[in-house]
């Protein structure tokens, strides 16, 4: 009689019911503004979409491909000026003016591609960075066109059409959160067709072996080129939703260094090549940075008697560690690749694999 | 322009080169001995910079005086950094080390801002503003101290790597890790070392333009940057690269400030950090010829 292995029965059972998990999440996600109206809430939850639109797209050409790119700001930022320099100089909707944004960043992440996957390791990230800094400089240094340092402000946006609906009201962010949670949604589709596909197995080589992938036939430039252009696209996805969003760019907060190392953390932390890595460094960086910038911490450590108020160190707490969400970022990081350099979900998994074999033995 | 402007451009450009290549050589050392890429390089610069400014502030000591404090001080500074984290992650995934050290860099430069707040801070000498005429030209004299300190550290440093026994292990240690361990060099101890004299350079730079400069917590990623394009175009691992690099690309910032724009210098350095990358990837030197 043959046996099915026992670990392919495994997965299988697992990934039903990681499928149903993910519907039934999706639908709790879907019913959800109709029974929270907190604007606060509303607004968290709308952080953590962007924030997963970003890491997984970041997914696709760092974790999948194993192209570590610092500079995925600047498709960010190419989203985002994109959508708005249209909306303000030709009055372009920006539920079409995304386009623009998509097309600058295919554009700049094919010239960034030919120009810096000639580079390997280190040389890329370093030339990844380079890239990034002119384009904010440039940005910077053409007010004629993207306003320079002072940024766009976007007064009021157009009503959004699908079919019979008509949108008007973007006070409310209930449009927003389903815009986000829609691209985060396709984002994750895109990331889980990736590994699953051919496409995603060429990426998966390149990351594993270069020069083995290269002797098997795949034309290391084009997917490695095809990977960072996919990348790009629903990078600057995420750029056009953050400006149409927040309302306002400049240079500092849509193209800095420190935003492509922020948008590289959510998948480190959550578990870089993984599906769900992004989902959970975002689960465990927005709302820690949250905390950290409304003083929540501060605030609960105070309350829970652990820091009186009226000592010294509560004083300081309450009044820094509002500014600290970057140091707990840094570090975040420094643990993170010291003792889980596969991110909690890696963590997870090792740490139930070891016990699993605690309990059975060693096969 | 004026060919007396362009030989001004071209002599501070030299005399800011010196600095530069002081923040390059710490990086190269370092790359060369752990093939680690320290992008906390300019955060440690920054430290030095605040180091400077207190020891001048509060004791009143003279910064270019000063540096024999700041070099031991971010001696131990780096030795430590290396025993606690880099030394971890030698020879791990090059993403790794990056990362580290960028949340390394992250953690200096906020907990800076955390303890002296984000302000910028201004160290204000005596000299700080004066220049003496050399011709036509007119330069600054805190600019010429500091270019003849850095002539100064980097001959010494010469002397020491070409010269001493331990100069000479930690050049091995560069050029092959395993066979430098085989011919009983304490490879662990020259990682250290190494680190040491990277972040003391980076310090010594930091305390070197502190009368100069603006002083911020942030100041550190610029440099950091900066430290990459030197070293890349000197060749990653070469000392003289970076000495050369430095020079270079201290002349290309002021002599392109005076002829484009100041806006468009930086544009015009990580261009040529581009061009070098692609066209000759291991640099002006070289590879790892220390």
């Amino acid at each position: 009689m043959k046996k099915t292995p026992t670990y392919l029965m495994k997965q299988q059972g697992g990934a039903r019911i990681g499928l149903l998990a993910a519907l039934g999440a999706l639908f709790i996600l879907y019913a959800f503004p109709s029974f929270v109206t907190s604007p606060y809430v509303l607004h968290m939850m709308i952080l953590l979409f962007l924030s997963t639109i970003m890491g997984e797209s970041w997914n696709i050409i760092g974790g999948y491909t194993g192209q570590y790119s610092v500079g995925h700001s600047a498709y960010f930022g190419a989203g985002a000026y994109g959508t708005l320099i249209l909306l303000q100089s030709k009055g372009v909707p920006p539920w079409y003016g995304f386009i623009a944004g998509i097309v600058v960043a295919l554009v700049l992440s094919l010239i960034i591609g030919s120009i810096c996957f000639r580079l390997r390791g280190p040389y890329f990230v370093l030339a990844s960075i380079a890239v990034a800094e002119i384009v904010r400089l440039t940005v910077l240094n053409i007010p004629s066109i993207t306003n320079g340092a002072e940024g766009i402000l976007l007064s009021d946006l157009p009503p959004f059409k699908l079919g019979e609906t008509v949108i008007t009201d973007f006070i409310s962010k209930v449009p927003f959160y389903y815009i986000g949670l829609t691209l985060a949604v396709i984002t994750i589709l895109a990331t889980w067709w990736i590994q699953n596909s051919k496409l995603g197995y060429y990426f998966q080589a390149i990351r594993e072996d270069q020069d083995a992938a290269h002797s098997l036939g795949i034309n290391l430039p084009v997917y490695k080129n095809i990977a960072l252009a996919m990348s790009a696209v629903l990078t600057s996805l995420a750029g056009s939703f953050y400006a149409i969003y927040i309302k306002f760019i400049d240079p500092t907060t849509v193209l800095p260094l420190d935003l492509s190392v922020q948008i590289v953390l959510i998948a480190i932390i959550g578990g870089i090549g993984t599906i769900w890595g992004p989902v959970v460094g975002s689960l465990v960086l927005v709302p820690l940075s949250e905390a950290l910038r409304s003083n929540l911490i501060a605030q609960g450590l105070i309350n829970s008697g652990l820091v009186s108020e009226n000592s010294g160190v509560g004083v300081f707490l309450k009044e820094h560690l509002a500014h600290a969400h970057v140091l707990i970022y840094g570090i975040l990081v420094v643990v993170v690749i010291l003792f889980m350099p596969d991110g909690v979900i890696g963590f997870v998994k090792k740490m139930t694999t070891r016990k699993k074999i605690e309990r059975q033995g060693r096969p | 322009m004026t060919s007396s402007l362009f030989t001004q451009a071209l002599i501070s450009g030299i005399l800011i080169g010196g600095v530069y290549a002081l923040i390059g050589i710490g990086l190269t050392i370092i790359f060369g001995v752990m093939r680690v890429i320290n992008f906390a390089h300019g955060e440690l610069m920054m430290i030095g910079m605040y180091m400077t400014f207190f020891l001048f502030t509060l004791f009143g000591i003279d910064p270019f005086v000063s540096i024999v404090i700041t070099i031991p001080l971010m001696f131990i500074f780096g030795a430590i950094l290396q025993k606690v984290f880099i030394n971890r992650i030698i020879g791990s995934l090059p993403q790794n080390q990056i990362l580290l050290t960028i949340g390394l860099g992250l953690v200096m430069s906020n907990f800076m801002m955390l303890a002296f707040t984000s302000d910028y801070k201004i160290l204000t000498t005596s000299y700080s503003s004066s220049s003496f005429k050399l011709g036509e030209i007119s330069v600054s004299q805190p600019l010429a101290v500091s270019f003849i300190i850095t002539t100064i550290i980097t001959a010494f440093l010469y002397w020491f790597l070409m010269k001493t026994d331990t100069g000479q292990a930690i050049r091995a240690t560069a050029q092959d890790r395993e066979a430098a361990q085989l011919m009983g060099i304490n490879v662990k101890w020259m990682s250290i070392l190494a680190f040491g004299i990277g972040s003391s350079l980076a310090g010594t730079a930091g305390a070197l333009i502190a009368p100069t400069y603006y002083i911020f917590p942030q100041v550190g990623s610029a440099f950091t940057l900066k430290a990459f394009v030197i070293t890349v175009l000197g060749g990653m691992g070469s000392i003289i690269g970076a000495t050369l690099g430095g020079v270079i690309i201290g002349i290309v910032e002021s002599v392109g400030a005076v002829t484009i724009s100041s806006d468009w210098k930086d544009v015009l350095v990580f261009t040529i950090f581009l061009l070098v990358l692609l066209i000759k990837p291991s640099g002006l030197m070289g590879k790892s010829r220390m």
